[in-house]
């Protein structure tokens, strides 16, 4: 038993003292065959974790690549600013030009016809000026289209990067301020402008003001009058 | 009955072209007293000062909504019988519901033309 050194192993040391030595010789060959059997076990135990551990990097190199084809900072720090200063340029134009068409109309609302050749030149004026201001629609109409080319990239990269990713959405919202604003939308009714078709027109919102049973209980009769009638059918088809 | 064109009118609207738009066609109208607010907070504060014959507001404003101003007005004794309508791009059924039950005398759907407003100004004040 000099392979057994007392110093490190001394209690099996003891043991093999005392075993009777077929025993143990017994022993040791069936222990020679468990670990034989062990190596195997743990040879394909090792084989199946290194083929797990390979998946799971290869997964995060492929999302490293998918989330670099996102170029999220390329759309946080250029295209998206682009877009926003590209609709505020619009906002600002259209603005612009309604001013100078209304002043135009002012203009020619409150000038004295009293020479009409005057009138007439000044009439003249006033709608070439107003020629001029609806130009805004070309230049606004350009910087419009590349906002949409902005948004279809945006949507190309997410879609793609869905589809790639199997992405599962989480619902409600992705910080406070926008779960707040949504809040308020909804609690305040703001829907802004409906799209063609989508809202509802004058004659609707005619009939529905005109509902007697809509104000019943409420304090919609306070104020002034607010009289008319409508037939039960104007206000069914705006449910329809 | 029909409005007193000498009557002032408060217009409530964030974008000073819809206000200049509204001021000109009721001055088409004869109404030449037209104060303006940009919002229902504003709106609120040009009213607790003076006396109006008619509000004329729009729905999504910040920080105080069109509907929130119609609230506050209708649940102010003072204010109550304040003459409001609200001229909006909000075309919701909703909208127009909520707007007739927190008091509204009438609603107009933007875009909107000079007929429409003076017909609407025209039943508010027809008895």
């Amino acid at each position: 038993m000099d392979w057994i050194e007392e110093k490190r192993s001394p209690n099996i040391a003891a043991l093999l003292r005392a075993t009777d030595r077929e025993m143990l010789f017994q022993v040791m060959r069936q222990s020679q065959v468990q670990g034989e059997d062990l190596k195997l076990v743990f040879n394909a135990i090792d084989a199946a974790i290194y083929r797990e551990l390979k998946a799971i990097a290869d997964y995060i190199s492929f999302l490293r690549s998918e989330i670099g084809e996102l170029q999220a900072n390329e759309m946080r720090a250029k295209r998206i600013p682009a877009a926003g200063e590209e609709l505020h340029a619009v906002v600002s134009a259209t603005e612009a030009a309604g001013n100078a068409i209304m002043a135009s109309a002012e203009a020619v609302m409150s000038a004295d016809a009293a020479n009409f050749e005057q009138y007439k030149t000044f009439v003249e004026e006033q709608m070439m000026a107003i020629f001029e201001a609806c130009s805004f629609q070309d230049l606004t109409g350009q910087r419009i289209t590349k906002v949409v080319h902005t948004l279809e990239q945006i949507e190309t990269r997410v879609a793609r990067f869905a589809v790639a990713t199997n992405a599962n959405d989480k619902s409600g919202f992705a910080n406070e301020e926008e779960a707040a604003k949504a809040e308020r939308a909804d609690a305040l009714l703001l829907h802004g402008p409906a799209l063609e078709g989508e809202g509802i027109v004058q004659n609707e919102v005619d009939a529905i003001l005109d509902s007697p049973k809509l104000g019943a209980g409420s304090e919609a009769s306070e104020g002034g009058p607010n009289g008319g009638s409508s037939s039960q059918n104007d206000i069914d088809k705006l449910f329809a | 009955m029909s409005a007193d064109v000498a009557m002032p009118i408060l217009v409530v609207d964030d974008y000073k072209t819809m206000i200049r738009i509204i001021r000109n066609l009721l001055k088409q109208l004869g109404f030449e007293d037209v104060d303006e607010a940009a919002d229902g907070t504003e709106a609120l504060s040009k009213m607790r000062e003076r006396k109006y014959g008619l509000v004329i507001s729009d729905w999504n404003m910040e920080p105080m909504t069109g509907y929130e101003l119609l609230k506050e007005v209708r649940s102010d004794t003072t204010l109550a019988r304040t003459p409001f309508i609200m001229v909006t791009a909000e075309s919701k059924t909703e909208n127009v519901i909520a707007a007739k039950k927190a008091g509204v005398n009438n609603y107009i759907v933007k875009p909107f033309n000079a007929q429409t407003l003076k017909s609407k100004i025209d039943a508010v004040f027809l008895v």
